[in-house]
């Protein structure tokens, strides 16, 4: 925030008064409307338009294919209601998201409060936490995917290091597998989540946490009490992107799993493919994006209002 | 200034991506007007999923036809599944495409032609010299619309030197596949690799069981499915499944197979950690990949004590068909009738390890294939049981179904009953 007035100290060469300033930065961030249209353009004929003109598919009974096609009304999404294999998977996909929101973001922060300390080759451990991040899914599925196979790599470490009786069948468990799928997510994003809190913990000033220290508080209390606080906008951020991710999880299940063993790991995205292009059902399934888009938008809208509100009661 | 030179800047490329991302739309459909304005275009487009032989056949057909320029796109099944209905549906699709066999997935004869998206190749010269077999599940209605042009069958394929190295033979009754089994625990190695972490893998072990013991006893049972007077839950199914599952508990596949993939299935089978592995003619290829200096040869499956009982599934491949919309009919027909053509059925299923489809192609079959030209010659072959279903959603059950059965959750009694009931639903 000091950068700007400085920029402009410099651009005219006397001092300006502050309210000045903050009129001439009020002006400069408000560029007229119609410069935002080229990209509203875009998103509308991209994103919107399209979209609402699928959503009345959800209505009817579409095969994808054939041309005729009737008008069912609400039947498709009372059908979810009887169809266990839907309902497991809306399930699944609250599990999958709340878990890797919750996990995925301790896990991160934790390893940003490790990486934000003096110990050494930190550079390095920074950039080795968030390399997973950059790799694309499907390939870190299908190299989890045999790592987790019944005589893949972890398997065999854990015979190596003399734990036999933790070997499992990760993928083939039905009780496991949606465990293994969190597993694989966590390990590929923790490093995503950690570079957010770390940027967010960069910008606490270290003024605060050397006052905070000669006023005699310890460290747990000082992260409670300073780093908390000024971390909120990075909460918001990380709870935002792993709920989000969460539940509209594809590939990687896909490419782990497949959903299965049976159903066991299927998560409505899954299940929307499967009942579209394996079965043909496309209204049904287009019932089922719309019930995933309404989860999206509820779980994230709320989680977003309750955040931004802590976030202005911390500041 | 700045910053509004940056707001400038940002407006503009925003415009500029605008304009291309239009331009590239327009540019796009503009090129496919012009191959459908030009009659006389010597251009034939193509989708495939013979993904590996297909390019070998567009080569010697432009060969063949000097000045023809095939456009082709080759996918897998999943994804072409799904790109040739939207293609299909907004008028985009090739004027030649990969086509399955009977009904029962989303890229099958009957869905296809169906809603009138294929051209009728009954007056094809090949169309009549199909064999019966065949032409069950290449014609919709009584008119052939699929130029098959190879087959596949399912049986138990072994890997000679783990054989010879464990001392056994292959079983050519239940009661000694059972032995047989139990055999290869006794010596380290399980009998076969199973790779049911994909589902589709989860059918075959069941196809093989049920074609001996559905058909072997029953011929029509198709014929009374479809009149109803048959069901799954009450036909021998229950005890091909009941097989499935007693080979299961003896042992015959390696630990984990719902943890073990395909891929991971075949290195089992390849580098002799299984002595076999129960799969599609295929397989042998990728074996033999894994594995340059193995030999593999696909025997039938036993499911009685009577080795005259045992009958090889064995169906048709996927095959070709014309768009009934074809930009380029007659090029399209030459491309069919190529593929129909010794020349082209031979190639195709040399390269795939297949059977040709029509007799007296002088097709030399591989000798690790030998038992199954025998029993296609001697008619012991029944299709895929799914070409015949009437929807997709009693394969999709079955499959998830027996993924559920063998991780302990659900039943064979409640499978077969998920089944008839959908198989009821109809199409």
């Amino acid at each position: 925030m000091t950068l700007a007035p400085h920029q402009h100290l410099a651009d005219h060469e006397r001092p300006p008064v502050a309210e000045e300033i903050r009129g001439v930065r009020r002006a400069r961030t408000t560029p007229p409307w119609w410069f935002a249209l080229p990209a509203l353009l875009l998103f509308a004929f991209v994103v919107l338009v399209p979209s609402a003109r699928g959503v009345h598919y959800a209505f009817t009974d579409w095969d994808g294919l054939d041309p005729s096609f009737s008008f069912v009304g609400l039947d498709n999404f009372s059908a979810m209601l009887d169809d266990p294999d839907a309902t497991a998977a809306i399930w699944h996909t609250l599990l999958i998201a709340v878990a890797i929101t919750v996990i995925q973001n301790g896990l991160g922060l934790l390893l940003a409060l490790g990486v934000n300390t003096a110990i050494k080759s930190r550079n390095l451990l920074r950039v080795f936490l968030f390399a997973p991040a950059v790799i694309t899914p499907i390939v870190t599925a299908y190299l989890w995917r045999n790592l987790l196979g019944p005589d893949g790599a972890i398997n065999s470490l854990l015979g190596t290091i003399g734990l036999d009786g933790l070997r499992q069948d990760w993928l083939g468990s039905p009780q496991l597998a949606l465990w293994s799928v969190i597993g694989v997510i966590v390990w590929q994003y923790a490093g995503y989540s950690m570079v957010i809190f770390l940027a967010g913990l960069q910008s606490v000033p270290k003024e605060i946490h050397e006052a905070a220290a000669i006023d005699g508080a310890g460290p747990v209390r000082r992260f409670w009490s300073v780093t908390r606080p000024l971390l909120a906008p990075a909460f918001t951020i990380n709870l935002m992107l792993s709920i989000i991710g969460g539940l509209k999880l594809f590939d990687q299940v896909y490419a782990l799993t497949g959903g299965g063993p049976g159903h066991a790991t299927d998560t409505i995205s899954t299940l929307i493919y499967k009942d579209a292009f394996t079965l043909g059902e496309f209204g049904y399934s287009i019932a089922l994006a719309v019930v995933l888009t309404i989860i999206v938008a509820v779980a994230s809208t709320g989680q977003y209002l309750v955040l931004s509100r802590n976030e202005r009661a911390a500041s | 200034m700045k910053t509004r030179q940056l707001q400038v800047l940002v407006a503009a490329l925003t415009t500029g991506s605008l304009l291309a991302a239009l331009s590239a739309c327009s540019g796009g459909t503009k090129a496919g007007s012009d191959d459908a304005g030009g009659g006389g275009s010597k251009t034939l487009t193509l989708a495939s999923v013979d993904q590996g032989s297909v390019e070998d056949v567009v080569k010697a057909f432009e060969k063949a036809n000097p000045g023809v320029k095939v456009r082709y796109t080759t996918s897998g099944a999943d994804q072409y599944q799904q790109q040739i209905r939207t293609q299909l549906s907004s008028g985009t699709a090739p004027d030649v495409m990969s086509v399955w066999p009977g009904n029962g997935n989303p890229g099958a004869t009957y869905v296809l032609a169906k809603p009138g998206y294929l051209r009728d190749l009954s007056d094809q010269p090949w169309a009549a010299k199909l064999p019966d077999v065949m032409k069950t599940v290449a014609q919709y209605e009584g008119k052939t619309y699929t130029g098959i042009f190879g087959q596949n069958g399912i049986g138990a394929v072994y890997n000679q030197q783990a054989m010879e190295k464990a001392g056994l033979t292959p079983p050519d009754t239940w009661t000694k596949l059972l032995d047989f089994c139990r055999d290869a625990k006794a010596k380290g190695t399980p009998a076969f690799a199973l790779g049911n972490q994909d589902n589709w893998v989860t059918q075959l072990v069941q196809y093989a069981l049920v074609a001996t013991t559905v058909y072997g006893g029953d011929p029509d049972f198709d014929q009374k499915m479809q009149a109803g007077q048959a069901t799954f839950a009450k036909s021998p199914w229950t005890t091909a499944l009941d097989k499935y599952l007693t080979m299961e508990k003896t042992g015959c596949f390696q630990k984990n197979p719902l943890g073990t993939n395909y891929e991971a299935s075949q290195q089992l089978a390849a580098t002799g950690k299984t002595l076999g592995i129960i799969q599609g003619n295929w397989v042998i290829a990728l074996l033999e990949g894994k594995n340059p200096k193995g030999t593999f040869t696909l025997r039938a499956l036993p499911a009685t004590d009577d080795p005259a009982e045992t009958i090889i599934p064995a169906a048709a491949g996927a095959g070709y068909g014309v768009n009934a919309k074809a930009k380029n009919e007659e090029l399209a027909l030459k491309f069919v009738n190529f593929v129909m053509s010794p020349e082209g059925m031979n190639l195709f299923v040399e390269k795939q390890g297949g059977l040709p489809s029509l007799p007296d192609t002088g097709f030399a079959a591989d000798p690790s294939l030998a038992e199954l030209s025998k029993f296609v010659e001697a008619e012991r072959t029944v299709p895929f049981m799914d070409q015949l279903w009437p929807n997709a959603k009693v394969q999709q059950t079955m499959l998830s179904g027996l993924q559920e059965i063998f991780s302990g959750q659900s039943t064979p009694k409640e499978l077969l009953d998920d089944m008839d009931a959908d198989y009821k639903a109809g199409s």
